[in-house]
């Protein structure tokens, strides 16, 4: 479905991505970790065209996307939460959601949107909460209505930017339940996050970035205990300890 | 090509009255991201403090220039408190309204107090203008042209060599983490903002004095040039202020020479939107990131 | 009605073409210093086909509009990949420049051994068509408020529409639009065309009733009121505008006993106001606050009484 090879990037003299190669194909969750700085948003926002590669190319569903802008690769399937939630913040929760759905094609729109939405708000708990400004809700709810949003137009793969960011134990346990039963079934999604037990749970695989490079890819067993992720997140004396 | 190099000198030595207003505008906007629409004005009624001096009590040089430089500092403090410290973080639209809405109330108040079409103001120098090497230069653009250099370099020390300059640079970059590291972020702003104002009420005496009369139109017409200028060398650089000062004032010499007055104005507002179409940040341009960051200030 | 007061009611019709101008784009999130020169332009190119070309009243207005549309139509590309202040600043230009053009601009024609067109900075006179038909100021009114009635129910339908919705879309969070897969150039580009569309009708209104414009008139100080009348007025609905331009040339008219001290206390007022409400009078709280707060307490009501009153229907299912 998605396939990046060789992916470089470059702001001035800082190399945020060296040489990228990743593919994911098929539904289900999948990992991408690493310390702070190492890429891993770059990556989301080439993806989704906020920036173009340095070197390399994104190609999706067989398309190459990597000179694409923005509005035409979300036309395709693919949509992105962010690490601070952005949603309107002068809309209603339902209107933010109804906004989602406005540049799809006609037919798609008229057919059950308003169903669709109604039926994201049951799944993600924010029925009641419909009407209220969406700058009057709290982190947590603003997470879960960035995640409606996205899923609103149905995507096929979905970019999702730490989201449990923030959030307490309990509420990073019922986002992680939230991924997984409402956001993940027929589709691929890929999830950014710095808690490791959300990954392990979640993700059948995961992929490692530090300093802009992939160090690891596979099973969040085994990823999870390499040595050289060990290093990379806490430093030298990983083993010694 | 005598007349080209004529009108290039000539340009920099007007444009030493620009590059003087648009550093004022240049260090209010680097640290609020906000345009003061008062800047002009309020260096206006200043200038006219001074003439009042000037007229009604033949005060001397130091005193007309003592007097513009409190008028400007005092009119610049009432902007900043009304329209900026108290209006909140995120409107930068209503700051921007409200310092026009006050540019209007300093034009009004300034026209009601002094009703004539002109007032004279005392002289910079009785130098005669001199020739080097067949061009002609007027002592009293030496002098502007010596200010702004000078008041650059003290500047320049100012943020890079006192402690004061580093707090203002941290609120500059991000006035969030200033606050965080323990920067009185309100104070710094205040404390600009009286800076920017006496520079401005030091440009503004020498600009009347230049000229050796002042007209009600100084406001609008300081606001405008000083705001081109600064856009032309990038928002935010002092040194980019210099630049576009220069620049603004070549262009315009050299388009009232080939084309005609008539031309001068639109000459300058061409260029003003050439930079802006191809070269946003200014000459001294800006990196990209942090011109975007300036640039998405929500409404 | 007087003269007078139609002669005030006149000037805030007509201004509020430029307001709602601004606040289209200003919904769409950026800041526009310029929307005069369209109010300039559609004065000018409709002048010049009522008073110079004979045409009609009618035709004139709209060609008036359409200039100026085609103009915002030239503007919005090179405007295009500006953001916030530098779009403003942007416009600022451009619309100095269409003034100081004008300044300069000269086409007249011989009409009757007169000379007829606009000349430089002595202006453009003599657009007397308003006067040759005996149009009355009260019947110039109400075509004022008649076209003005028609394009708030465009903003009204475009409120309620897919349109309205990617414009608030895009007011609100340009790059997030951009995600949900709104092409933001060619939004970006209609809005400043629509919007050039309204001033320039304003400004074929103008000219009509007032036979003459100068050049000076097109200032920034109008584009930046232009602007003002929307954040005064309040940015939540289309009515905030004129609102804006209802106080501003109302008040003004009505504080006589302040002659010569207005815009002292004028803007005074406007900066406490944008102190407490900086995003005018009724801002988009307020409106939601009216929508949905005022409904639910009705909503309930009528459930109550639907509750209350017995039900033939459901008695009978037992």
């Amino acid at each position: 479905m998605l396939r990046i090879e060789g992916l470089s990037r470059y702001f001035g003299g800082l190399q945020a991505l060296a040489d990228v190669d990743y593919s994911v194909e098929g539904e289900g969750v999948y990992g991408l970790i690493g310390p702070n700085g190492s890429g891993k948003t770059t990556l989301f926002n080439i993806v989704t065209g906020l920036y173009r590669p340095s070197a390399g190319r994104v190609t999706f569903e067989g398309e190459d996307i990597s000179r694409r802008g923005p509005h035409r690769i979300v036309a395709m399937g693919i949509a992105r939460t962010f690490q601070t939630p952005r949603i309107y913040a002068r809309m209603t929760v339902r209107e933010n959601l109804r906004a989602a759905q406005h540049t799809l094609a006609r037919d798609v729109r008229l057919a059950g949107a308003g169903e669709r939405i109604d039926a994201l708000l049951e799944a993600t708990g924010l029925a009641d909460r419909r009407d209220e400004l969406a700058k009057n809700l709290p982190l947590p709810e603003q997470r879960r209505l960035e995640l409606a949003r996205a899923l609103a137009r149905e995507p096929k793969l979905l970019l999702l930017d730490e989201p449990a960011g923030g959030m307490t134990p309990t509420e990073t346990h019922e986002m992680a339940r939230l991924i997984e039963e409402v956001a993940a079934p027929g589709r691929a999604c890929i999830v950014i996050e710095h808690k490791m037990d959300m990954i392990a749970q979640l993700c059948a695989d995961v992929c490692v970035l530090n300093f802009g490079a992939k160090i690891a890819e596979g099973a969040p067993d085994d990823v999870l205990n390499d040595p050289v992720v060990l290093e990379a997140y806490i430093g030298r004396n990983a083993g010694a300890a | 090509m005598i007349e080209f190099i004529q009108n290039t000198v000539d340009g920099i030595m007007i444009g030493s009255r620009y590059s003087l207003l648009a550093i004022g505008f240049t260090l209010i906007f680097g640290i609020m991201r906000r345009l003061n629409l008062s800047y002009g004005p309020s260096i206006m009624l200043g200038v006219f403090i001074g003439t009042f001096l000037f007229v009604q009590y033949q005060a001397g040089w130091l005193a007309v220039a003592a007097a513009t430089l409190l008028g400007a500092v005092l009119a610049g403090i009432y902007v900043e408190r009304l329209c900026f410290w108290a209006i909140r973080q995120g409107a930068a639209l209503a700051s921007m309204v409200s310092s026009f809405a006050i540019w209007m109330q300093l034009e009004e108040l300034t026209t009601l107090v002094f009703p004539d079409r002109t007032y004279p103001f005392p002289p910079l120098t009785s130098a005669q203008p001199f020739e080097v090497a067949g061009i002609n230069i007027q002592s009293t653009y030496l002098i502007m042209f010596g200010c702004a250099v000078a008041i650059m370099g003290a500047l320049s020390f100012m943020l890079y060599r006192t402690r004061f300059g580093l707090a203002l640079r941290a609120v500059a970059e991000n006035p969030l983490a200033a606050r965080f590291m323990g920067v009185g972020t309100g104070r710094v702003t205040f404390l600009a903002f009286v800076l920017a104002s006496a520079i401005g009420g030091i440009a503004g005496y020498l600009i009347a004095a230049n000229e050796q009369q002042v007209t009600p139109l100084f406001g609008l017409w300081a606001t405008f040039k000083g705001m081109i200028a600064m856009m032309l060398g990038g928002m935010g650089s002092v040194p980019g202020a210099i630049l576009g000062g220069f620049v603004l004032g070549v262009v315009e010499s050299q388009a009232t020479w080939y084309l005609g007055t008539s031309f001068r104005d639109i000459a300058a507002y061409g260029l003003l939107f050439a930079v802006l179409v191809l070269r946003p940040g200014g000459l001294l341009g800006q990196r990209r990131a942090e011109r975007e960051r300036l640039a998405l200030r929500r409404v | 009605m007087d003269e007078y007061t139609i002669q005030v009611l006149s000037n805030i019709g007509m201004f509020s073409f430029l307001a709602l101008s601004a606040y289209l784009l200003l919904m769409t999130g950026e800041i526009s210093f310029g929307q005069q020169a369209f109010f300039a332009i559609g004065a000018y190119a409709s002048g010049i086909v009522t008073a110079m070309w004979g045409w009609g009243l009618g035709l004139g207005i709209l060609c008036g509009a359409l200039v100026a549309a085609a103009a915002a139509f030239l503007l919005a590309w090179p405007t295009l990949r500006l953001r916030g202040l530098y779009f403003a600043i942007g416009t600022l230009a451009f619309a100095e420049m269409v003034r100081l053009l004008f300044e300069i601009f000269s086409y007249q024609i011989e009409i009757d051994g007169e000379l007829v067109g606009p000349n430089g900075s002595d202006g453009f006179r003599g657009v007397r068509y308003v006067f040759e038909n005996d149009i009355s100021n009260f019947q110039y009114m109400l075509l004022i408020y008649g076209l003005l009635a028609a394009v708030l129910a465009g903003f009204f339908l475009i409120g309620r529409s897919r349109l309205g919705a990617i414009f608030r879309m895009l007011g609100e969070d340009e790059l997030l639009a951009e995600m949900q897969g709104v092409n933001r150039t060619f939004y970006k580009v209609l809005a400043t065309v629509l919007a050039g569309f309204i001033a320039g009708i304003g400004g074929a209104l103008y000219i009509h009733l007032n036979t003459y414009v100068e050049p000076k008139i097109f200032n920034v100080m109008l584009g930046v009121h232009s602007l003002a009348y929307g954040l005064i007025g309040g940015l939540g609905t289309s009515l905030g505008p004129l609102l804006g331009v209802a106080i501003d040339i109302g008040l003004l008219e009505s504080i006589r006993i302040f002659t010569g001290y207005r815009m002292i206390v004028f803007g005074g007022l406007v900066a406490v106001l944008l102190i407490v409400r900086p995003r005018g009078l009724l801002d988009e709280e307020v409106i939601y606050w009216l929508k949905y707060r005022m409904r639910r307490p009705l909503a309930r009501t009528a459930r109550r009484q639907a509750d209350a009153a017995p039900s033939e229907a459901g008695d009978a299912q037992d």
